[in-house]
């Protein structure tokens, strides 16, 4: 058998992530999921402006639980991305960077981003 | 490219149990990630138990310990001990660090130290930092001042070889948290982003030594240096994901010095 040459040190599965971390692959992943909403989302009014047949059985769908859950994530994702948007915005104005304030920073962020998604979630 | 298994040659393995002779007394269990390039197998985790009681305050003394009492193949870089080197940044509980730096008594459950993440091995916790190297050596990392031929009207530049070239108190405060950089690549190795794009992202440690020559006073190639840097991979590869101040056992700050130079070009 051939030698074992230079494997690949381990990464993703020991590397204990930061909370910092975790928020930047939510932002991404939320990102990604708005996206993939917007189509969702038209797909929906268009389905309503085709007149009142099509507008309540949408409107008996959207109330379904299965459409509830997406429609909290959709809530959760914009919150999440909105919020985490600015705090990008921030960094790239070079401000927000203190070692000693990224996790006190990070824990405001969620609180936000919680209030966010509690108000939506009323609304809708 | 983004691959979150480990290739089929690299997947880690069960390994041996080693005790230190005798009785005991306060028991420290480490795992430590070995890996012998002259055999076919995969790497293998290794388990250890040594006394607290016999052994000296910080990680890198009990893993000298081992390769002195238990395991003399055990392979590791270490030279200062003391954080002014680099050489002993490894992966210890999850964070990268110098292992010289962080004292025994911070870890109150088993301890594992893995090599840094996502580099090739050479073996056990030894890996390939000659790409990292060559990605330092392509900022050009020595003070640049053109040519004084080619200003002779600018006084400044006569006879600049034996002068001393001063600087205002300000313009030297630039460098601080900056210069005092040892190169361990732990930061370029906590970086999601560097894990995936390596080859082309410059990574963290590397960036934060190009700010460190952007903001020297007496270097005067700051454009050619942006000029290299304005790229889709080289620079903007950092999402700001924060691990690498996170985790750098200096404490300096490379998000912070990316974040600049993305500014620096967006300015021009």
């Amino acid at each position: 058998m051939p030698k074992n040459h230079h494997p690949l040190t381990p990464h993703l599965t020991i590397y204990k992530w930061p909370l910092t971390a975790v928020l930047s692959i939510t932002h991404r992943l939320t990102g990604v999921f708005l996206i993939a909403g917007v189509f969702v989302f038209f797909t929906v009014l268009v389905a309503l402006a085709s007149g009142e047949a099509v507008f309540l059985s949408v409107q008996h769908f959207l109330n379904q639980g299965p459409a509830q859950i997406v429609l909290a994530g959709f809530a959760f994702a914009l919150s999440f991305h909105l919020v985490h948007g600015l705090r990008h915005l921030l960094w790239d104005l070079g401000l927000g960077f203190e070692f000693s304030k990224l996790r006190a920073y990070a824990l405001w962020e969620l609180l936000v981003i919680s209030v966010l998604t509690g108000v939506a979630l009323v609304l809708i | 490219m983004v691959e979150f298994t480990l290739p089929k040659n690299s997947k880690v393995k069960k390994g041996l149990t080693l005790k230190a002779p005798g009785d005991i007394l306060k028991c420290q269990v480490i795992h430590i990630y070995r890996f012998e390039p002259e055999e076919t197998q995969n790497p293998r985790l290794d388990r250890y138990e040594i006394d607290l009681d016999q052994c000296g305050a910080k990680v890198l003394d009990a893993i000298i310990k081992i390769k002195d009492e238990l395991d003399p193949t055990l392979t590791f870089r270490r030279s200062c001990r003391e954080g002014v080197c680099g050489s002993c940044a490894m992966n210890i509980n999850g964070k990268n660090t110098l292992a010289c730096m962080v004292p025994l008594s911070d870890y109150p459950e088993d301890i594992t130290i893995y090599p840094l993440p996502h580099l090739k091995v050479i073996k056990d916790l030894v890996v390939d930092m000659v790409p990292f190297y060559q990605q330092y050596a392509s900022i050009k990392p020595w003070l640049q001042q053109s040519d004084p031929g080619s200003q002779s009207d600018d006084n400044r530049d006569i006879d600049r070889d034996s002068q001393e070239q001063q600087q205002s108190i300000a313009e030297r405060e630039r460098l601080d948290g900056v210069y005092e950089c040892v190169m361990c690549a732990c930061c370029s190795a906590s970086c999601p982003s560097y894990w995936w794009n390596g080859d082309r992202y410059l990574g963290p440690a590397v960036l934060l030594q190009a700010y460190r020559w952007l903001v020297d006073s007496r270097d005067d190639q700051k454009d050619q240096r942006l000029d290299a840097l304005d790229d889709a991979f080289k620079l903007y590869r950092c999402h700001t994901i924060m691990n690498c101040t996170e985790t750098c056992p200096k404490g300096l700050n490379p998000a912070k010095a990316i974040a600049e130079i993305k500014k620096m070009i967006a300015k021009r």
